[in-house]
């Protein structure tokens, strides 16, 4: 088991440093050079521009720069933005627990129902529902979130009024952060003064539904098709005839003899997802103007801020990477015949 | 679909005459078994039509703003008026006429990004199977690390470097893609390498050339064009969401994806403006994933099971 952890590790660690020569080359690329993008219109001396290059590091050879880059990223430093002068680091770490609760949201959405959809349809293969769910799931695979995302506020938020349109929380609480989940915020500002935030926690629910749902159909989609056809796989198999021979209840053959071994193809397929989750979080966060890391660095790009640009593509990598890994291995646990495989 | 080849084999062996049918008619007989990959292909050649014709189809320019007639609804509703058959935009411009030029260049980017993907992923891929020990294991290490990047932030980040504009949504969309080729045409290339043919091919004297372009390659095709259909989709997806997040295409130039970027503004008094560009990417995005599934049962018949 250790060494699979190595092998594996082994891959992690070049792939890392591979994308910090991404990050690091993405800067270097853009046309014109940074100081010149720093200070915008205005025109710079020729001195202040040495200086400024100088100050930056950016009068040394490239090798020596990246040298510098990876030192000061071991070191924790990951620059400053050019708009807000905070640390990058300081501002990923305040955004990111927004993103994460709506991933999480998102994905408890896809897991159930797309896992509720996979059985059914592979229980009713052939039938009029299996052919149903399969078309919805199709569809949910082929759509463009953003505009997904544009129809359910319409309907739900405009014309229903049932949710609100953006944000997370109504601007007339006032939650103070503390595990910048706000579900668990606003529920423990209700439980200590219920008189001043009485409705809070629905009222974040009712923020982050709407999103996670849009988040969460792309996934939802891909967790359904995969379901089915590992149901339909693990049916066929000689223990669950023998399960049905012996007597068992359908449901118990179901849900105890072939759902727990259709779902390890299942399981990797939503670990999968954590990339397409990042993906999604940039358009469906611009949407429902949600304040996590998707927005960021769409706003970001937007304004020019290169370090956060730079520092927050390299942060959210790192994530994927670690959490496919995390994946990986939990598989090579579930699996002994990954963990030995050359 | 094992049933209905075995059929029409046994259907054309009474004929007497055939005893194979031809590939391109056994393609077709699989294809058209599948009855949602066939609506996807009516469908397609129906946007294809309009995208070539779309001077001749369109009735107005899709650029010109009607300022008399700014954000009528489409002809079946109060208000609207059969002059603007799908009713104008904030601008007073024909929708109708949009979404059909938009055609044009969402699936002129499509096609441009799947083909600057697949040649160089194909090459590289080859490249990578022939010499599987010091090239390839670059080629792939390289691959890994776009791939552990989420596409679209690939292609946000790549757009923020080259700025917006459609030959570098173009770009942008082919890269993010790129690995997946690679991948698929090295591990079907490794496959097909231990093969007898191949042997035989390199024993009478074969350059490097011809094995890997006219030997190996016309074996791997089957996968490759199934996965291109795909990628063909999801092109036109990613150039939507980056016209969405006002990266790609520039506006007035009609494109799906920059048509919904300013149409939130106007989700309350006019739901036309925001649903049917949409609706439009979604069909498009649909058909196609429904005719790469037919074209996967007629090509592939051992991806069938998989996912």
């Amino acid at each position: 088991m250790l060494s699979f952890i190595f092998r594996r590790l082994g891959l992690l660690i070049p792939t890392f440093f591979g994308i910090t020569l991404l990050t690091f080359g993405l800067i270097r690329m853009i046309p014109g050079d940074p100081v010149e993008v720093m200070v915008g219109e205005r025109t710079l001396d020729p001195q202040m521009h040495a200086d400024a290059m100088h100050r930056l590091g950016l009068d040394k050879p490239l090798y020596a720069q990246y040298i510098d880059y990876i030192s000061n990223l071991l070191h924790g430093n990951l620059g400053e933005s050019l708009v807000t002068k905070s640390s990058v680091w300081g501002e990923f770490k305040t955004l990111f627990p927004a993103t994460l609760e709506l991933a999480l949201a998102a994905m408890l959405f896809a897991v159930v129902f797309g896992l509720l959809a996979g059985v059914t349809a592979a229980i009713k293969r052939g039938s009029i529902l299996d052919h149903g769910v399969m078309g919805i799931s199709l569809t949910g695979f082929s759509m463009p979130i953003f505009w997904w995302g544009l129809i359910l506020i319409m309907f739900f938020s405009v014309k229903l009024g049932w949710t609100p349109v953006s944000g997370r929380l109504d601007l007339a609480y006032d939650i103070t952060p503390r595990t910048g989940f706000m579900l668990i915020d606003t529920w423990l500002a209700e439980a200590a003064d219920p008189a001043a935030n009485a409705g809070a926690f629905k009222d974040a629910l009712m923020h982050l539904i709407l999103p996670a749902i849009v988040l969460g159909t792309i996934p939802l989609a891909v967790i359904a098709r995969m379901t089915r056809s590992s149901m339909l796989e693990v049916l066929r198999e000689d223990y669950v005839r023998t399960a049905r021979a012996k007597g068992l209840s359908p449901a118990r053959v179901i849900f105890v003899h072939t759902l727990r071994n259709a779902l390890i193809p299942v399981l990797t397929v939503i670990g999968l997802q954590v990339g397409t989750l990042m993906g999604g979080a940039v358009l469906t966060e611009t949407i429902f103007s949600w304040p996590g890391i998707g927005k960021w660095l769409i706003d970001a790009i937007s304004r020019r801020d290169y370090p956060v640009v730079q520092n927050g593509i390299l942060i959210v990598a790192t994530l994927v990477i670690v959490t496919n890994f995390i994946v990986d291995i939990l598989y090579g646990v579930a699996n002994p015949r990954i963990r030995h495989a050359k | 679909m094992t049933n209905a080849n075995t059929s029409t084999v046994a259907s054309a062996a009474e004929d007497a005459a055939l005893s194979y049918p031809s590939p391109l008619k056994e393609f077709w007989q699989g294809f058209s078994y599948n009855k949602g990959a066939v609506a996807g292909l009516i469908f397609m050649s129906i946007v294809l039509l309009c995208a070539i014709l779309a001077p001749l189809v369109a009735p107005y320019s899709p650029i010109e703003q009607y300022r008399d007639h700014l954000l009528t609804p489409p002809a079946w509703l109060d208000g609207g008026s059969t002059a603007f058959l799908l009713g104008t935009d904030e601008l007073g411009r024909d929708i109708l006429s949009r979404l059909i030029y938009g055609a044009r260049l969402s699936l002129f980017i499509g096609l441009c990004s799947v083909l600057l993907a697949l040649i160089p992923g194909v090459v590289l891929g080859l490249l990578a199977a022939f010499f599987p020990k010091v090239l390839g294991g670059v080629i792939m290490r390289v691959m890994d690390i776009m791939m552990a990047l989420p596409s679209l932030l690939l292609a946000v980040a790549i757009m923020a470097i080259l700025g917006p504009g459609l030959m570098n949504a173009m770009i942008a969309i082919a890269t993010v893609s790129l690995p997946a080729y690679v991948r698929l045409t090295r591990a079907s290339a490794m496959t097909e390498l231990n093969r007898d043919y191949v042997t035989a091919s390199r024993v009478s004297g074969a350059g490097l050339f011809r094995l890997m372009f006219n030997t190996v390659l016309p074996n791997c095709m089957a996968p490759l064009i199934v996965h291109a259909t795909m990628s063909f989709s999801s092109a036109i997806l990613e150039i939507a969401a980056l016209g969405f997040l006002g990266l790609g295409v520039q506006p007035p130039t009609p494109e799906w994806g920059t048509m919904l970027a300013s149409a939130r503004d106007y989700i309350e008094r006019a739901w036309w403006v925001v649903s049917l560009p949409g609706l439009t990417i979604l069909l498009s995005v649909l058909a196609i994933n429904l005719m790469g599934d037919g074209l996967r049962d007629a090509l592939d018949p051992k991806l069938k099971r998989a996912a």
